[in-house]
């Protein structure tokens, strides 16, 4: 209903009016197997799935904080994890509307991008972060994110560090996700706890990390993350429209806890 | 057997030459036309997401992507294509397939579908060149 009422807004700017669309026919489950998919398009970003959760009322961003993680580690697998992780940090420091988190966050963001050895336009991101964060200028913040995230990736593949893209992502996803479970633990309302409803993000990403090279796949904290994700894939399997439980999200954020805390864990190994 | 992981190595060699590739000019100019019409959601408060498709569709042909949206956000979905799309149309299905109801707009190579998820989960939304010659799309979207 809100959304019909904001047509008379869209319209005008378009200089046009909208239609309603007549009922296409459905389309066969082998034409949907065929259908393309992208990191950059078919994972959601960490700012839509918060932008989700806030619908029915703004969660307590600030609380969702977490203590500062090392910048040392030496594995390029755990680099390309934590650096999702705290992309995502980023997003809900942006949330907060907190510049000095902002800035704490960018500086990590690009302290681990630098030893990935990404381009010098990624760390070039990091004054347009802090820049941004001085004028409090959020959702330009949101985009420079975003942008970030993408020129990271991008830089990974021109580097034939493909197979690091998907960790990315990954390590967004499960960082964002245990933000959002903890805050639905916290203040359980059925609305937000419909954005949990996510299997296929994971199928996709376990796809993805089944495609990845032997060497990099056999890692253990690779082996780990994916050993864990088929679980975690059923633990996000809800019935279309249906709210998950105040328990079954609790299963959600120990299971994603659980993974955040093998992701984040210093280790010696290279 | 040498052959065949020869062939094997020059696919793999391709690929990820492609996906690497410079976009070309006519993806340029399509990219171009969806930002273009995605300003006026800009407008009304939806956030761009930093990332595009791209591809070619020819007449009657159907481009589909898979999208994966939250219950409470409001999605448009916008694609525009090069001047020989005479009309083109975005529509978006649930994860079983079934068409959603969406608003829409169409401008000859430039259309888009807009809705509210009431569930989350996995979309299909699919491009479809209605009227002119073979030609390349680009498809975004955007959220509030």
């Amino acid at each position: 209903m809100i959304f019909r009422a904001r047509f008379g807004t869209i319209a005008f700017f378009l200089g046009t009016t909208i239609a309603f669309a007549a009922e296409p026919a459905p389309i066969s489950s082998e034409q949907l197997a065929k259908a393309i998919k992208t990191d950059s398009l078919t994972i959601p970003t960490p700012g839509e799935l918060f932008a989700a959760l806030e619908k029915p009322g703004k969660p307590d961003w600030a609380g969702q904080y977490r203590t500062p993680i090392p910048m040392t580690y030496r594995n390029r697998a755990q680099i390309a994890l934590n650096l999702g992780g705290l992309i995502a940090d980023g997003f809900i420091a942006v949330e907060a509307q907190d510049s000095q988190q902002v800035k704490n966050t960018g500086t990590d963001i690009i302290k681990l991008a630098k030893a990935l050895a990404v381009s010098e336009n990624v760390l070039s991101r990091g004054n347009s972060i802090s820049e941004f964060a001085e004028n409090s200028e959020w959702d330009a913040l949101q985009e420079e994110l975003e942008a970030t995230q993408n020129e990271v990736k991008a830089s990974m593949q021109s580097h034939s560090d493909q197979d690091l893209v998907i960790l990315v992502s990954l390590g967004g996803w499960i960082r964002g996700t245990q933000v959002v479970s903890a805050s639905i633990m916290k203040n359980y309302d059925e609305r937000s706890a419909k954005v949990l409803r996510q299997p296929a993000v994971i199928n996709f990403i376990h796809s993805k990390m089944n495609e990845i090279g032997a060497e990099l796949r056999n890692e253990p904290l690779i082996k780990t993350v994916s050993d864990q994700l088929s679980a975690l894939e059923k633990l996000v399997t809800f019935q279309p429209g249906k709210a998950p439980s105040l328990e079954e999200v609790r299963k959600v954020n120990q299971a994603v806890s659980k993974l955040m805390g093998e992701i984040q864990k210093k280790t010696d190994a290279k | 057997m040498k052959r065949r992981i020869a062939i094997l190595f020059g696919l793999a060699i391709f690929a990820a030459v492609a996906s690497l590739r410079a976009e070309t000019d006519e993806e340029v100019e399509a990219h171009k036309l969806v930002l273009d019409l995605t300003g006026a959601f800009s407008n009304d408060g939806f956030k761009l997401r930093d990332g595009h498709w791209t591809g070619t569709i020819k007449p009657q042909e159907r481009a589909l992507i898979a999208v994966n949206l939250y219950a409470g956000n409001q999605y448009w979905f916008s694609a525009a294509a090069n001047a020989k799309a005479k009309k083109i149309s975005v529509t978006v299905y649930d994860e079983n397939g079934k068409p959603v109801v969406t608003e829409t707009y169409n401008s000859g190579n430039k259309a888009s579908a807009g809705f509210s998820p009431t569930s989350s989960g996995q979309y299909f939304v699919s491009l479809g060149l209605l009227e002119g010659e073979p030609t390349t799309f680009c498809l975004v979207y955007s959220y509030k």
